[in-house]
């Protein structure tokens, strides 16, 4: 093994460490402060600590990517933080589109598997409602932080990394599991799926590992093609800000929002990771077919 | 464009540090405020969550409003004949030496943003989750991009001095808009009840105000992205009017 590939070894277990120690140390103490797996708990105090946990939490890949940039001297080189949107516009507007293009096709998935068919009566369309999409769309300018600082670690720090040490279709699967595996602590206390199915919490931790893989193929795609990790936060950021539900909690009738919150979290991520292994596979062909075409531009402009 | 936006922060360094600084006090004075008058227990019900919000998104404007008061600072440092002459010579042009300013209060106003939002998101967990003045947070930085998009032009076509007093103007005129609608529009919504607060809210909540509000972060958006264009083309005839 060459002396560059040990260094880059080197430098993504300290990232990886840095990334996932609060988590594995915070998410217990907090379990046990409470009393509760605290992502199920429904006392306003525990729900206002998550949110601040979630918050914060997201912002630990970017402190670890600064910290393991500052001890191993590698300094800021191909750090993405360029914007480098000239003749990468595309990739900029996908950034914004595909998110919400499968949060709606998911959300008309759920429809028509929930009401057997997608009906008129189930949606209230409305410009009150239009206006509240539209409000939820610009809150992506401030949940862009925490997005921002899970991206400027993941895809800024350690995707590359991994890209240098195997092939890509190899990086992104490690990437996405290593992604997944970083969540465990919080899907053990109930993120995302509670705590009541089967196959707890290994069941939530393996779907949670398959969904980050289908995000990090589309979001690598969208960072290593222009070369900036933008596109990726605001895609990440859109990608929680309006999931399926929310929208549906938007555009759906009282009826039908009362109707879905009745789906167990687990069919419903289903139905979601569905469409987006169809995200993930696109993005996975459109990262090959790229090839190393560019490349060096490109590393010069990051 | 890097080389550009470096200078800018470094001839500017002083009121950019000023700036972060005033932010950071509003938003300590904002935690401390949580904390003094005790936190979720202050919360008795909507209406005083709704003014404690109110209170906390005023002192996140006022965090905000250093970084605007600086704005005409930016520019007096370059606004002489040699100078632009220089950014005219550049391989980026008059184009990129105007783009670099906006870069660089847009990434003042992110970088004040994201101290209000770590701000707004620790008061958030002292009063048990109970206030949050983070849309209040996006709307206040959107204004901020709309005034600066209205500025900017005008500092650059008449000098920073001109700029500043039509500024003043553009927001005299809206605040005489905002009087007139008061003291002739129609307000029963503010009038017919006793608590303003709750009535401000039934108001945002009622027919189609939303969708409205909803509209102004993406025209603040693309106005700022049209000020910088509009300046672009402006900078020319502008730096003929400097002084030497």
């Amino acid at each position: 093994m060459s002396n560059d590939k040990k260094l880059t070894i080197k430098r993504l277990l300290i990232f990886l460490v840095i990334s996932f120690l609060p988590f594995i140390v915070i998410v217990p103490i907090m379990w046990a402060y409470y009393g509760e797996p605290i992502f199920v708990s429904e006392k306003d105090n525990v729900m206002a600590a998550t949110s601040v946990l979630g918050v914060f939490g997201m912002m630990i890949p970017s402190c670890a990517n600064l910290i393991t940039r500052l001890v191993t001297r590698e300094g800021f080189g191909r750090s993405y933080l360029g914007l480098n949107c000239k003749g990468k516009m595309g990739y900029f507007i996908a950034s914004v589109l595909v998110p919400l293009a499968y949060s709606a096709v998911t959300m008309l998935v759920l429809c028509a598997v929930q009401f057997g068919g997608i009906q008129e009566s189930l949606a209230s369309p409305s410009l009150q409602n239009t206006g509240l999409f539209l409000l939820n769309l610009a809150f992506s300018i401030v949940i862009f932080f925490p997005a921002f600082g899970e991206e400027w670690g993941w895809r800024g720090y350690m995707m590359p990394k991994l890209m240098e040490l195997m092939p890509k279709p190899a990086a992104v699967a490690a990437g996405g599991v290593i992604w997944g595996l970083w969540h465990a602590p919080l899907t053990a206390a109930g993120h995302n799926f509670g705590v009541d199915y089967p196959g707890y919490p290994w069941l939530g931790i393996l779907f949670m590992c398959v969904d980050c893989v289908c995000m990090n193929a589309f979001l690598t795609l969208i960072t290593e093609k222009t070369r900036s990790v933008y596109p990726a936060a605001f895609a990440h950021a859109l990608n929680n800000n309006l999931s399926a539900t929310i929208l549906l909690s938007i555009f759906g009738t009282q009826a039908a929002a009362e109707q879905l919150t009745d789906i167990e979290p687990m069919s419903f991520f289903m139905v979601y990771l569905a469409v987006l292994a169809l995200v993930g596979i696109v993005s996975m062909i459109l990262l090959l077919k790229g090839g190393k075409k560019g490349s060096a531009a490109l590393d010069n402009a990051a | 464009m890097s080389g550009l936006l470096y200078k800018n922060f470094r001839i500017n360094r002083s009121s950019f540090i000023f700036s972060l600084c005033t932010a950071i006090l509003c938003c300590i004075v904002t935690i401390l405020f949580a904390v003094f008058i005790g936190g979720a227990d202050s919360i008795k019900d909507d209406n005083a969550a709704t003014s404690i919000g109110m209170v906390n998104a005023l002192l996140y404007y006022l965090a905000f409003l250093l970084p605007s008061l600086t704005t005409s600072m930016l520019f007096e440092a370059d606004e002489n004949k040699t100078c632009c002459a220089f950014a005219m010579s550049l391989p980026q042009g008059g184009k990129g030496h105007v783009e670099s300013k906006y870069y660089y209060l847009l990434i003042l106003n992110i970088t004040v943003l994201f101290i209000a939002f770590t701000s707004d998101m620790i008061s958030f967990a002292i009063y048990g989750g109970k206030v949050s003045a983070t849309m209040a947070l996006m709307l206040i930085f959107c204004w901020r991009l709309l005034v600066s998009a209205i500025e900017v032009p005008f500092v650059i076509r008449f000098g920073s001095q001109h700029g500043v007093e039509i500024k003043g103007v553009v927001i005299f005129f809206i605040f005489m808009l905002i009087m007139i609608y008061f003291f002739f529009g129609d307000i029963s919504w503010l009038m017919s009840v006793e608590d303003p607060v709750e009535a401000f809210v039934n108001w945002l909540n009622s027919g189609d105000t939303i969708f409205w509000i909803s509209l102004f972060p993406f025209i603040s958006v693309a106005a700022y992205y049209l000020s910088c264009r509009i300046s672009v083309k402006l900078f020319r005839k502008g730096a003929e009017n400097y002084e030497q």
